[in-house]
């Protein structure tokens, strides 16, 4: 992000008028060179607009190199231990102990994908050209590959016989994993916290450890496999991310001016 | 002048000792409050509070809440604040790694006050919670003491296990942050272990002193039993929460660099309560424990009390004398609808326990009684229990005892229902809740304190057409002619004829299930 950031023209902190401005054309292009005065007796030449697959290209780089991977791998190890771990040991697992062995490892990935709004650089970057939906977006892309791969390998590791269905398992850790993004989105949209992860993931944990327990019976989303509402559960987990994706989308784009409940949490830490 | 020129220095030495402590507290009054305005924390605690706030407004299904034993009640208190300590011990860490987080860290190294000092004072946010968990289950177990119904006996070391439980793990939270200073690892940790524990406990079946390394340890129980006969150990659980949060807490100062020898002295102190409580509370049921056991489940006459109300006797276990008076009015008002004999006859009311069952999951139903004019009750009462009791007193009424009161097929099991619901406050629900299946048509279970008695479709449509008229027309029908309806050679449809009630359709088939 630091070339971003070099390369973001002006210096004003304009980080909230800038996205009614749009992008201007004439701004230097993202990566370029710093802002400096053109030489004396040589016309400044204008500089095509950057296309938005350029500043992605010039972004790709600099975003993976500067993306939380720690808090990921130790995730996604955690996930796979708990999946794994069993197997080895006892060789044979329950199917309604596989069951609370996936939920936990997507909870647990989703520990790690909660941290993936971390940017330590967040003031200093709010007032590059640069939408926060582009940069989030582009980390979330580059994270999806790795989640993909990740739970395939979470799924394998479940024996075929006592797996509960992948499609439907899929489903609910897609909805978790959306949720944790949620949950740092949120925070950044709210409370301009530049490093929310940590306040994301305990908001996930204790949301992951608290509904199965307090959710009545009639609205639960934990079911077992085989259980007639499985079927009828699942569409509630389709909705469910449906409605986080939305929230997630809706929390990427800048607030155009400060709220004043902002004001008051954007102290806290 | 030089005596005071010489005084001065003194005191000006003296005082820094008293204020570094004095700093302490306001670091951690400033803590707890910004605990207080975490997210999880607020959450949780709104959370609990209106659970508290929607059981004393709402009034429960079972109907069993107005009639609570305190040696049940006191455990209940121990569950609901776990997800507020779960929300401590994740806040509690995050605040500690605050500085770390902010990257004020350094700034903090030219304070006069040391690492060790902000650790405990980290721990000491953690007070005001626990304090008020104290509070609110307090409350919540007075409420149960104070209804008019409690029986039985509360205990000090139960009741201490929620607050102690907030506390021990928001020490746990600021201990990791002092060994582990990252922010991930937290969430993650307690994930692990919530699920790590769970696989353990399926795979090594949850003995007993794992069960009782748990801030909470629970222990299913079907029924509730005396106190004596509970045999928890919680006196020396609470000592083992005491010493583990110590510990905790002087190895986090340990580890944020304190080195007196108090604080090693203190470490090794609370290790050893540790240990103590957690090897005491580990500890099996004694051989005394387990006589008294099996004596009050099978000589239970040796431990009770009995106390005479009207003709009958109530014998009940200590705790429950003060519920005899409740059991009195049902037995009268069953008596009141009999006739014959039955009106006058004087009844033994026994409570008994299966306590040879603790622990184990299933609940146990007890064997009739061969006594005659012996009535079973159970330790519960209230709600659906009442109309349960009705049925088992107005069979010994009609079969003369219990074991054959289970065999019941004839016009009888009508009589008994009419005794039993016939003066019921409202008698169509509780009929309703007496069956097994909730119904009001068709053969069902009917539930009593020991055997079930069952009703054929038939004895079902009679019963119900007497519950729907009005009473005293189908009094005076059943004292007339109490005689024939308690034959067990009446049928049913003489019955319905005798009582002046339609007659049943299909009464062949039903005098074939009879097969008396």
């Amino acid at each position: 992000m630091r070339g971003v950031t070099a390369g973001a023209a002006g210096g004003r902190d304009d980080r909230h008028g800038r996205v009614a401005r749009g992008h201007g054309s004439g701004r230097p292009t993202p990566g370029g060179a710093p802002p400096s005065q053109p030489a004396p007796g040589r016309e400044p030449r204008p500089r095509p607009a950057p296309s938005m697959a350029g500043i992605i290209r010039a972004l790709v780089l600099p975003v993976a190199r500067t993306l939380p991977w720690l808090p990921l791998a130790a995730g996604g190890t955690v996930g796979l231990l708990l999946v794994g771990v069993p197997r080895l040991v006892s060789g044979e697992t329950p199917d309604r102990i596989a069951l609370l062995l996936l939920r936990g490892a997507g909870l647990a990935f989703g520990l790690g994908l909660a941290f993936l709004m971390d940017d330590p650089a967040r003031h200093t970057t709010a007032g590059v050209p640069v939408r926060r939906a582009v940069r989030a977006g582009l980390r979330v892309a580059l994270v999806a590959p790795v989640a993909v791969g990740w739970w395939t390998a979470a799924l394998l590791l479940v024996p075929a016989e006592v797996r509960p269905p992948v499609g439907d398992m899929t489903l609910e850790a897609a909805a978790t994993a959306v949720l944790a993004l949620l949950a740092g989105a949120a925070a950044v949209r709210m409370r301009d916290e530049p490093e929310p992860g940590q306040a994301a993931a305990a908001a996930l944990l204790l949301t992951g450890l608290a509904a199965p327990l307090l959710m009545p019976d009639r609205w639960t989303l934990f079911v077992q496999p085989h259980a007639d509402r499985w079927d009828e559960v699942h569409r509630s987990w389709a909705w469910l991310l449906a409605g986080a994706a939305l929230v997630w989308a809706a929390c990427l784009l800048e607030p155009v001016r400060r709220r004043r409940f902002r004001a008051v949490f954007a102290s806290r830490h | 002048m030089s005596t005071l020129t010489e005084a001065r220095p003194t005191s000006v030495v003296a005082a820094p000792e008293p204020r570094r402590w004095a700093a302490v507290f306001a670091l951690a009054r400033v803590e707890a409050r910004e605990l207080l305005l975490q997210i999880p924390v607020l959450f949780f605690s709104l959370l609990y509070v209106g659970y508290l706030g929607w059981q004393v407004w709402t009034s429960d299904r079972e109907g069993m809440n107005a009639f609570p034993v305190l040696q049940d009640a006191d455990r209940a208190t121990q569950m609901p604040p776990m997800l507020i300590a779960v929300a401590m011990l994740i806040c509690a860490n995050r605040a500690v790694l605050r500085s770390r987080r902010r990257g004020t860290d350094r700034h903090f190294d030219v304070l006069v006050m040391e690492p060790w000092r902000r650790t405990v004072a980290h721990a000491l946010s953690v007070v005001p919670f626990a304090v008020a968990v104290a509070l609110a289950v307090a409350g919540q177990f007075t409420w149960q003491a104070l209804k008019p119904g409690a029986v039985g006996h509360g205990s000090y070391a139960e009741l201490a296990v929620a607050p102690l439980s907030v506390l021990l793990l928001g020490v746990l939270g600021v201990l990791l942050a002092r060994l582990i200073p990252s922010s991930f690892a937290v969430p993650l940790l307690a994930l692990g272990g919530f699920v790590g524990t769970t696989l353990l406990t399926a795979g090594v079946g949850n003995p007993r002193w794992m069960r009782w390394l748990w801030p909470v340890a629970s222990e299913s129980q079907a029924e509730p039993l005396p106190s004596d006969l509970l045999g928890r150990p919680a006196a020396w659980h609470v000592l083992y929460l005491v010493g583990l949060t110590v510990l905790l807490l002087w190895l986090a100062v340990l580890a944020g660099g304190g080195r007196a020898r108090l604080v090693k002295a203190v470490a090794v102190g609370s290790a050893a309560l540790t240990l103590t409580g957690a090897v005491a509370q580990s500890a099996g049921d004694s051989p005394a424990l387990r006589e008294a056991r099996v004596r009050a489940s099978v000589t239970p006459e040796k431990d009770q009390t009995c106390i005479r109300h009207d003709r009958s006797t109530y014998c009940a276990f200590p705790e429950w004398t003060g519920r005899t008076e409740d059991w009195a009015g049902t037995v009268r008002r069953v008596q009141s609808l009999a006739g014959g004999a039955a009106g006058g006859t004087p009844l033994t009311v026994r409570q008994r326990v299966e306590a040879r069952d603790y622990g184990l999951d299933q609940a146990s139903t007890f064997d009739p009684s061969r006594t005659p004019g012996e009535v079973t009750v159970g330790t519960r009462w209230g709600g659906n229990r009442i109309p349960e009791f009705a049925v088992g007193v107005a069979s010994v009424l009609v079969a003369g005892d219990e074991e054959a009161a289970g065999q019941l097929c004839d016009a009888r099991t009508v009589v008994v229902m009419w005794l039993a619901l016939g003066s019921a406050p409202d008698p169509m629900t509780s009929l309703k809740n007496v069956r097994l299946d909730d119904s009001v048509s068709g053969s069902a279970i009917v539930l009593a304190p020991t055997h079930p008695l069952s009703m054929s479709a038939q004895q079902t449509d009679v019963v119900r057409e007497m519950l729907e008229r009005p009473r005293y027309s189908i009094t005076v029908k059943v004292k007339a002619n109490w005689m024939e309806l308690t034959s067990p050679k009446t049928s049913t449809a003489r019955a319905a004829e005798l009582l002046d009630v339609p007659v049943p359709q299909g009464k062949e088939e039903e005098e074939d299930e009879c097969g008396a």
